[in-house]
């Protein structure tokens, strides 16, 4: 009997090796941050809630999701459409839904409590779902957007992570083992100036603008009154929205995804510290949550193992 | 093996703990044109420990146990109750989050249990719980297991209601859930989602209630779009009803007619059966649809005040002092006995010897009074007023407060917005009345067959805002920037003249303005090498010269041709 199902094991072993190989982590996470306040901001908060929208359609369950957003927009009384928001003026894609979840929000949106979120380091009580709980074998996508300056970016209107304590936040996380592989996305002015710090392995980062270069907003909605979506997210929006859970789309593709001429803007990418090719990497090892299933060839006592 | 195997089977499977689920919508006109609907999702379970379910949340059950939860309500609230016009609420809760629980009472340390459950709820339910601290948190003055707290400024949203109706046994798919779409709960004037758990007992015998309720008021003329007073199921929630959820053990519907016979509707569906006269009764089994026309919608309903009522302000001008006003109005024709209890937060600290009881303009002596002076960015200032308020009477409850500054990183990023002051509580025994409905048992029927003749009610009053003294937070980085370019206008000059090594011989004076400063730089700068002279012992021969006798160096400007020639010199070697 035993020998059995060894025999069936090895011989799905020996069909699945393709895929074991190429799947080389074991869990996905999102960290999605808005950092701005205030009701003409609301374009941030679209941006955010577009790659929520993104990462959970394409199988990254809530609980994986950590959202933060500064303001309440959806039902902010300005908004003329109570529990909306909305990346187009013509309205046809709710982006915030109707089933989200946001683990940070308000005035819990500081610089500390993403350090904190980043690193680990909480306090006790702290829920599961403000925790982002990776290992080593977690692939994060880190999505922030907000107002930003050369080498900073702004929390809230009052406060400031700088791009050396994200470098070192992220430095911090490799060295607790808290990721694999790490893909950083940011939309503000001057984004790139936020991942040139970054000295940790297996990061690939992408960035709405150039140092010296303004992230610009797409249109404005007549009806909300203010700006609705900024350049970068919208054509990554639109990008994403071709995404399927088993396309074969790769991670190359998404880094060309705004051209200058769409933009206005030029998008940076590094990709110095990631060390596979991109043209092989599908978009869904970020944006997805892949499950690959991990065989082992031993058998497990799980007599003495506490229930 | 076998054997083993089934019998971890029976342990799960085995004891079947009896939990019934009930799920009832009460909708009810309210004067002018206003429809108020109380949805009200029941489980109630015999056995107290959560590690088992079919129906009951786990994932509450599994905070009720842990935290040593007895009793636990969670309000998050959008929008102000007016009890004036409307009566009163099924439950009655106050605008943004407020939290009160009551833990066993062999707790240890009660805080850390409160802290722990209001982190855990916070997660749970997507809110600001964990904001709850020592510093906007009470206990009850008679309770020490008690705790209660609110968050005026906790605003309400999909991200609330999502994980709220994912503690329903149907989630949002079956049943009379299924009417909650985000966009319709949110666009109403007012709405309320609660979560109440509570022990029922009876005879030492324990039952476990948990009732997760909404309540929403909609405005039926803005609802309905042709400025008429008539709603329908589908105008106020968007849709229909469909399904029953198939495991609730009572599905029904009442809607309450006793406003028919000042302002007659018609109802697009003849009831099952009605209760004490006044209520039509649906029972619930497949599609359902309920619509009411309203055919003479220019009359303003009319109905009575309830017997009890408040009122709330701030009194004074500028931002130094200021006072609050609380005001209980006894519509009742004998007095009534109410509680008050305000909970003034720090930062509004209140002077004891100002608190002023007043009825019908007389000053009265509160029955009992309990104060608990607050602390800076600890405590409350927590007031617990007993009165007697006379019948037909306005009774006012006033302090006087001062507005206090701040430390600069206690200040929200929008502070300009204002600071929210959380609601007083009054709680009476009042008569039963015409208008007002008990909701102090489990299921609506039950309540709504209720006989007894007092009952008790909780009011919570509105929340104010007010402008604490905010600096101008822009104010240093003026200051940074102004200082800076001080500095750099003066360290221009001075490392010139600190640093610029002038060859000078004789001081050839000219007339005007100028002489004057060459004087006395000359006279500055004979102190200073006379002072060097001293030490080193060489001698400096000082000479100014006049604007004709220099010549230009692209660096250094105007110097001296003695001085050019060095420069030519050492450039060229």
């Amino acid at each position: 009997m035993k020998s059995y199902f060894l025999l069936s094991f090895l011989v799905c072993a020996n069909f699945l090796n393709i895929n074991v190989c190429q799947a080389n982590h074991s869990n996905n996470w999102a960290v999605l941050v808005d950092t701005s306040r205030f009701w003409f901001n609301y374009r941030h908060v679209a941006n955010v809630l577009s790659i929520y929208r993104s990462v959970k359609r394409l199988g990254i369950p809530d609980s994986q999701i950590i959202l933060m957003v500064a303001d309440d927009m959806a039902c902010n009384p300005r908004n003329p459409s109570p529990a909306t928001v909305f990346n187009n003026a013509d309205q046809q894609l709710n982006v915030y839904g109707d089933d989200v979840e946001v683990d940070f929000r308000g005035y819990e949106v500081t610089v500390e409590n993403f350090v904190r979120l980043l690193t680990g380091r909480l306090p006790p009580d702290t829920p599961r779902s403000k925790q982002l709980l990776t290992d080593e074998g977690s692939n994060i996508l880190i999505y922030l957007t907000g107002h930003g300056g050369d080498g900073f970016l702004k929390f809230q209107d009052s406060e400031e992570v700088t791009s050396q304590e994200l470098a070192d936040a992220l430095e911090q996380m490799w060295q607790k083992r808290r990721y694999h592989e790490i893909f950083f996305m940011i939309d503000t002015c001057q984004a790139s100036s936020m991942y040139e710090k970054f000295y940790s392995p297996n990061i690939l980062a992408m960035a709405s603008s150039l140092v010296g270069e303004d992230s610009l907003s797409h249109h404005v909605d007549p009806a909300i009154g203010v700006y609705i979506i900024d350049r970068y997210t919208f054509y990554a929006l639109k990008f994403l929205e071709n995404v399927k859970l088993k396309s074969r789309i790769s991670m190359k593709s998404f880094l060309g995804v705004c051209p200058k001429q769409d933009c206005i803007s030029t998008v940076g990418v590094r990709i110095d510290l990631f060390h596979r090719d991109l043209a092989k990497v599908p978009i869904t090892d970020f944006f997805g949550s892949v499950r690959p299933v991990e065989l082992t060839f031993d058998f497990l006592d799980i007599s003495n193992t506490p229930l | 093996m076998n054997a083993k195997c089934l019998g971890f089977l029976f342990v799960f499977i085995g004891p079947a703990y009896s939990e019934t689920y009930s799920e009832e919508l009460f909708i009810k006109p309210l004067a002018t044109g206003y429809v108020y609907s109380f949805f009200q999702f029941t489980v109630i379970r015999e056995d107290d420990s959560f590690k088992h379910s079919t129906l009951f949340p786990h994932s509450l059950g599994d905070i009720i146990d842990r935290f040593h939860v007895a009793e636990l309500n969670v309000d998050l609230t959008s929008g102000l109750w007016r009890h004036k016009s409307w009566g009163y609420p099924a439950v009655d809760a106050p605008s943004g989050a407020e939290i009160s629980a009551r833990f066993h009472n062999d707790t240890q340390d009660v805080d850390k249990n409160w802290y722990g459950l209001t982190n855990a709820l916070s997660g749970l339910l997507c809110t600001s719980l964990n904001f709850i601290n020592s510093a906007n948190s009470y206990e009850s003055s008679s309770d020490r297991v008690y705790r209660y707290s609110n968050l005026p400024r906790e605003n309400v949203c999909t991200e609330n209601l999502t994980p709220w109706k994912k503690l329903l046994p149907c989630d949002s798919t079956r049943g009379l859930s299924s009417l909650l779409n985000s966009g319709r709960v949110h666009n109403a004037n007012y709405h309320s989602l609660g979560i109440h758990f509570r022990p029922l007992c009876l005879a030492g015998k324990c039952k476990y209630e948990l009732r997760q309720t909404v309540s929403l008021v909609y405005d039926s003329v803005f609802i309905s779009f042709n400025n008429n007073y008539d709603w329908s199921l589908r105008k106020m929630f968007g849709t229909g009803l469909f399904k029953t959820c198939p495991l609730a053990d009572y599905s029904k519907i009442y809607l309450d007619t006793s406003s028919n016979s000042s302002v007659p509707y018609l109802i697009s569906q003849e009831p099952d059966y009605m209760l004490k006269n006044n209520i039509a009764v649906y029972n619930l089994n497949g599609i359902f649809h309920l619509s009411a026309i309203v055919p003479r919608p220019k009359i303003v309903v009319s109905e009575l005040r309830p017997l009890l009522y408040t009122d709330r302000f701030i009194t004074g001008f500028g931002q130094e002092y200021g006072g609050l006003v609380t005001r209980i109005y006894n519509d009742h024709k004998s007095s009534i006995i109410a509680t008050v209890i305000e909970n003034i937060p720090w930062f509004l600290p209140i002077y004891y010897h100002t608190l002023k009881v007043t009825s019908n303009g007389v000053r009265v002596t509160p029955k009992a009074l309990i104060y608990k002076p607050g602390k800076g960015r600890v405590r409350i200032y927590y007031l617990e007023i007993v009165l007697e308020l006379a019948p037909r009477s306005v009774t006012e409850i006033s302090v006087q407060f001062d507005y206090v500054f701040l430390k600069w990183q206690e200040y929200p990023p929008d502070a300009n917005h204002g600071f929210y002051i959380g609601s007083a509580i009054v709680k009476a025994t009042i008569p039963r009345h015409a208008t007002s409905l008990t909701f102090d048992k489990s299921l609506i029927v039950d309540n709504l067959n209720s006989t007894g003749s007092d009952y008790l009610i909780c009011l919570k009053t509105e929340n104010f805002i007010i402008t604490l003294p905010t600096p101008d937070f822009s104010m240093p980085y003026n200051v940074i920037c102004l200082a800076c370019t001080v500095v750099a206008l003066a360290f221009g000059p001075i490392h010139n003249i600190t640093t610029k090594r002038l060859k000078l011989t004789t001081a050839k004076y000219v007339p005007g303005l100028a002489s004057v400063a060459q004087k006395l730089y000359v006279w500055l700068e004979n102190i200073f090498w006379s002072k060097k002279k001293n030490k080193t012992g060489k001698a400096a021969v000082v000479k100014v010269f006049v604007p004709e006798e220099l010549s230009y160096h692209p660096t250094l400007g105007h110097v001296s041709e003695e001085f050019m020639k060095d420069k030519v010199d050492y450039i060229a070697s």
